[in-house]
């Protein structure tokens, strides 16, 4: 018996050891690939996402939905005292809304006195969180619109309030949505009402830390932080959130959007910011002059 | 008696996929949306140890590369590089599962954490030489703990719940030869 198993072995262990050397081989070629060349097998990945976890969504639903209900439950405990809380906060915000609503009334005639355009191709389109990135080093989410829905990679999304992220990563039917909370995501904005450029720099935390500030003392906690558009990849305009100063002195903002449940996301159509391409002209009592252009300036000489 | 047909070996490791489908769909839930201090068990690694240690044979090494493979790409880890090295860390374990056969759980679960904290190790190693972002090292750590931390529940189930259980010194593998 023993020498029938060692035979065998003999006869099954070196291919086994092939396999396994192949298997290793393909691996650390893979990761290789990937460093060279991120972008082709990222879309790799993204197809792969593409094709199984929309598959899983009808198991993903209902428990989903159930583990969400059971963590509901839990706080129908302390339901009068949050009744208590939500009823003084309430009168707080109806104080408030009477002053949002002055304000809108005012702001609107203002921008009527300036003739302001306000840009109107800024439309949206909204999708459904399928499923997070389902490891805690990364922070994003999966939508289920893609490119069939003629989305571009780098378009910003919000939910109802405030930015949430920037599409990274678009497959048929899907997009995965890079968190503003990640640690690879970079924003630009600007701190009003000072004015400061800022980048919000993600590093894995809930509140993204504030980089390049060039004056920091002319930022105070409870400022707004508004995406600036700068780089012109970006949207401008786009509530983020406000600043805060953590324990260490550092100031960061706190986001204005909803993590806690991200389930609907608006994606921001953004088309690029036009660009001015005409050069100065000359201006006679008649109009503009055409320009000149170098192959008839040849030809008058 | 069932332990000798083919047909419950090849069931076997299609359960193994199925349950590597099962942890990775429970990761995909979109649950945690807020960035955490600390990270869960990496239980796809523990079972596949706990499985790797035990049945051998039920773990084939092609699986397990499909198992981790996929979890890289569905997990946004950078593709490759962890599969390669759990692959080498569990290949590892399953030639030494036959001496560890005899010795009793802590010798199983040391040499689990020494493979685990290798695994850890080479993949932080590895990723600042080729100059890829690192994880933070508290999460990598806390997951690397709680890993360790679950390893008996997961072994508990493995062989409890799922049967998956050592070979008894009499016992005759699928081509009924003893093992």
């Amino acid at each position: 018996m023993a020498k029938d198993r060692s035979t065998s072995s003999d006869f099954t262990g070196p291919l086994r050891r092939l396999l396994l050397a192949v298997l290793i081989l393909l691996l650390g070629a893979i990761f290789l690939l990937w460093r060279i060349d991120s972008p082709r097998v990222e879309r790799f990945r993204a197809q792969i996402t593409d094709r199984l976890v929309p598959n899983l969504d009808w198991a993903m639903a209902p428990v989903t939905g159930t583990i969400n209900l059971l963590r509901d439950f839990q706080s129908y405990q302390r339901l009068s005292e949050q009744n208590q809380e939500l009823r003084s906060e309430l009168r707080q915000m109806q104080a408030w809304k009477e002053a949002a609503l002055q304000l809108e009334q005012e702001n609107a005639r203002l921008l009527d006195l300036n003739k302001v355009r306000l840009d109107p191709r800024l439309t949206f389109i909204t999708g459904v969180v399928l499923a997070d990135s389902g490891s805690p080093f990364r922070q994003s989410v999966l939508l289920n619109v893609g490119a069939r829905d003629g989305l571009v990679d780098g378009w910003a999304t919000m939910d109802g309030i405030g930015l949430v992220g920037r599409i990274s990563g678009v497959a048929q039917n899907t997009a995965r949505v890079i968190l503003l909370t990640d640690a690879s995501s970079r924003i630009p904005a600007v701190i009003q009402p000072s004015g400061q450029r800022t980048i919000v720099a993600g590093d894995n935390s809930a509140a993204p830390p504030l980089d390049f500030i060039e004056s920091p003392d002319l930022v105070r906690p409870g400022d707004r932080v508004i995406s600036s558009g700068d780089g012109g990849v970006f949207p401008a305009g786009l509530l983020i959130g406000q600043v805060t100063a953590d324990p260490g002195g550092r100031l960061r903002v706190r986001l204005a959007a909803d993590y806690e449940r991200l389930e609907f996301l608006r994606v921001m159509r953004h088309y690029g910011t036009e660009k001015v391409t005409d050069n100065a002209q000359v201006i006679s009592p008649a109009g503009p002059l055409p320009v000149q252009t170098e192959a008839e300036a040849e030809v008058s000489e | 008696m069932n332990d000798l047909s083919l047909s419950r070996l090849w069931a076997m490791r299609a359960s193994f996929l199925f349950l590597a489908l099962v942890i990775l769909f429970f990761h995909l839930l979109p649950m945690e949306t807020t960035p955490r201090r600390w990270a869960g068990p990496d239980l796809l690694l523990c079972f596949a140890c706990a499985w790797g240690l035990r049945r051998p044979e039920y773990v084939p090494a092609l699986a397990l590369a499909i198992a981790f493979l996929m979890s890289d790409l569905l997990l946004q880890r950078p593709p490759g590089l962890w599969a390669l090295l759990a692959l080498v860390g569990c290949e590892n374990l399953k030639s030494r599962g036959r001496s560890l056969r005899d010795g009793g759980f802590a010798a199983e679960w040391v040499s689990v954490a020494m493979i685990m904290v290798l695994i850890m190790v080479a993949n932080r190693l590895i990723l600042a030489l080729v100059l890829v972002p690192v994880p933070g090292l508290t999460l990598s750590l806390s997951e690397l703990g709680m890993s360790l931390l679950f390893y008996p529940l997961v072994v508990a189930v493995t062989h409890g719940l799922m049967r998956v259980r050592k070979t008894a010194p009499g016992d005759l593998d699928a081509l009924g030869q003893r093992v």
